[in-house]
């Protein structure tokens, strides 16, 4: 069965774009999530095997998300997705428990290399 | 990434961006307000973060790098190296109106939705939740409601007649519930003004400042809603209309001072109700059209006679004509894109009409009449003769009984006096040829109203108002530009649509 992944951004834009490269590379979209409070609510409604988390995002910015999924779920996998220049907030999202980051524009395969790491 | 995608991730580019932009520009007015409120800075930096970010996947990179300043300079205030005074709110409106130029240039670029995009209403601000549907899928759904209201006219008269019977009854109560599902399919394809005209401002103030004038503009009415496939036709003759207005309407600061005017000029767009229509309204208060300098030009041309003048409406045709222009040279700004008759037709197609009305010193207004929705339209039958024809009630004012002997030749014109006025009558035997029975006594006036102007149609009998499924039909070579399409009348028979805007 095709692994699970929820996709949080707050862009609809860019919810398309990872779910064309994950659904490209065999993966199945649990959900979507556009804010931080729905990302946290929907991790718990939809247990996915993966979460590719925003770090900017309305209503619970992409960190504190983490946090709280973690609190949830402490062996949950997030991948974080960040822009450039925003290495200071990967670190924070990173020591709240993100696994890994991925960076804005994204490169396909830099994204399915990641998130293939993260699944095992 | 393959054409077609990049050309899905342009159009919800597009939508998405333009949505934001709308909210950054909502966000900095509330800030301006409530300046000690981090929350404002908060939002405003998602709104830039987010349009940076799809606009580095889409490799715009001017784009992105000038978001990214922007960014950098709200950095600043957020952390307190800065305050937001008033010059500050200047340059971020100023940035957000900047950003939106080059925006809509990319999509532009890109051949993508410079109209109203198919994937718009993106914003989450109407309250519930919003999905995405193709625009095809929905223009589907209207086609297939199309005949389902055919067959539910046809059912009802049939109904009618044997009105006692349970399957007659449950018959008419499916087609009250239709009724309902019509509604709320055609509600589905409606979308707000605002998706165009929140768009209007930032584009004529970046304009203002490219030409050195002083441009206030106000918006009025964007919540009213219109068929998508009307919403879609607007950008090009307002940016048109808009365009002429800040080069050509609106005067230089200097010369405006020197006429006792304030020195920024007044631009107006107002959209509102009127009976079965939308009226959009574009209001200047500059210099108006040069109506003499035009006639002059004319009459060199041998296109006008010497003795006569130009009516707002003869004014129109002339501007409206390929190729045409006011301007000595063309400026760069009002000299691109579409001519104004290449963005009418289109828009006569879908039985929307323009009208102008101009006063030298103070300036001009354009009104666009358009039709609410598309696909169904609320129409009147008339008959002439044995034949029956549907008037969309867009351009019908009034029905007026009229006694043959209260109308008077004027100028080799038949004139009709309704309440005021003089109104020209028009006969719609003549108008269609129809020859064969003699009229009746006693002949309705339909009051059309279109392009400013009023005609009384005269037709041999009013059947009734329908909902009409407009159906394309073939134009064969030298079919009037007014017959607009057909539609299947209760009976099962079919009549022809008429617009008589272009006529009036």
């Amino acid at each position: 069965m095709a692994q699970r992944i929820l996709i949080c951004d707050d862009a609809i834009f860019m919810r398309t774009m990872i779910a064309d490269i994950l659904t490209g590379a065999g993966y199945e979209v649990a959900g979507e999530a556009e804010s931080g409070l729905q990302a946290v609510e929907r991790y718990k409604a939809l247990a996915p095997d993966l979460v590719t988390m925003d770090i900017v995002m309305p209503d619970m910015g992409g960190i504190d998300a983490v946090k709280a999924i973690i609190a949830h779920d402490p062996n949950a996998k997030i991948l974080m997705c960040s822009a450039m220049g925003q290495q200071q907030l990967v670190v924070e999202a990173v020591q709240a428990g993100a696994k890994d980051f991925v960076v804005k524009p994204f490169q396909p395969a830099r994204v399915i290399e990641a998130v293939q790491r993260l699944l095992g | 990434m393959s054409d077609a995608q990049r050309a899905r991730y342009v159009a919800l580019f597009a939508a998405e961006a333009r949505t934001l932009l709308a909210l950054g520009r909502r966000t900095v007015a509330t800030w301006q307000r409530e300046p000690d409120e981090p929350a404002h800075g908060a939002e405003l930096f998602r709104v830039l973060h987010t349009i940076k970010g799809m606009a580095a996947s889409l490799a715009f990179e001017e784009l992105a790098d000038q978001v990214h300043e922007g960014e950098t300079a709200l950095a600043r205030v957020r952390e307190g190296e800065r305050t937001a005074d008033a010059a500050w709110f200047a340059d971020a409106e100023h940035l957000l109106d900047a950003l939106t130029v080059r925006c809509e240039a990319e999509i532009v670029r890109e051949g993508g939705p410079a109209a109203a995009a198919s994937t718009a209403a993106l914003g989450a601000a109407r309250g519930g939740e919003v999905v995405r549907v193709e625009q095809g899928r929905l223009d589907a759904l209207v086609a297939d409601l199309g005949g389902l209201v055919t067959a539910r006219q046809e059912l009802e008269r049939r109904a009618a007649a044997d009105a006692i019977s349970p399957v007659a009854r449950a018959a008419l109560a499916m087609a009250r519930r239709l009724d309902v599902v019509q509604e709320r399919i055609l509600q589905v394809r409606m979308a707000p003004l605002s998706e165009i005209l929140e768009r209007i401002p930032p584009l004529v103030r970046d304009l203002a400042r490219q030409l050195g004038k002083e441009v206030t503009i106000d918006v009025q009415g964007e919540a009213l809603e219109v068929d998508r496939g009307i919403l879609s036709l607007l950008p090009d003759p307002l940016l048109h209309l808009l365009r002429n207005a800040v080069d050509h309407g609106i005067e230089s600061p200097e010369v405006r001072r020197a006429a006792g005017k304030r020195a920024a000029g007044r631009i107006t767009l107002v959209a509102r109700h009127d009976r079965d229509a939308i009226l959009v309204e574009l209001t200047d208060d500059g210099g108006g059209i040069d109506r003499e300098a035009i006639a002059a030009r004319e009459r060199a041309a041998g296109r006008l006679d010497a003795s006569a003048t130009l009516s707002d409406d003869g004014l129109l045709a002339i501007l409206a004509r390929p190729g045409f222009s006011t301007a000595a040279t063309l400026t760069d700004v009002s000299g691109r894109g579409v001519g104004l008759d290449a963005v009418l037709s289109r828009l006569h197609q879908v039985g929307a009409s323009l009208s102008l009305s101009t006063v030298p010193g103070r300036g001009t207004a354009f009104t666009l009449r358009l039709p609410m929705r598309l696909g169904i339209v609320r129409a009147l039958v008339a008959g002439v003769g044995g034949e029956r024809y549907v008037l969309p009630l867009t351009h019908v004012a009034e029905l007026i009984a009229w006694d043959p002997t209260e109308a008077h030749q004027v100028e080799g014109r038949l004139m009709l006096p309704v309440r005021e006025e003089r109104v020209p009558v028009l006969d719609l035997r003549r108008l269609l040829g129809h020859r064969g029975s003699p009229p009746p006594t006693h002949r309705p006036a339909i009051l059309l109203e279109a392009n400013g102007q009023r005609v009384a149609l005269l037709s041999d009998r009013i059947l009734g108002q329908v909902d009409a499924v407009v159906q394309p039909v073939d134009r064969p070579k030298g079919m009037p530009r007014w017959i607009t399409g057909a539609t299947v009348l209760d009976d099962g028979r079919p009549a022809l649509m008429l617009d008589l805007a272009s006529v009036v």
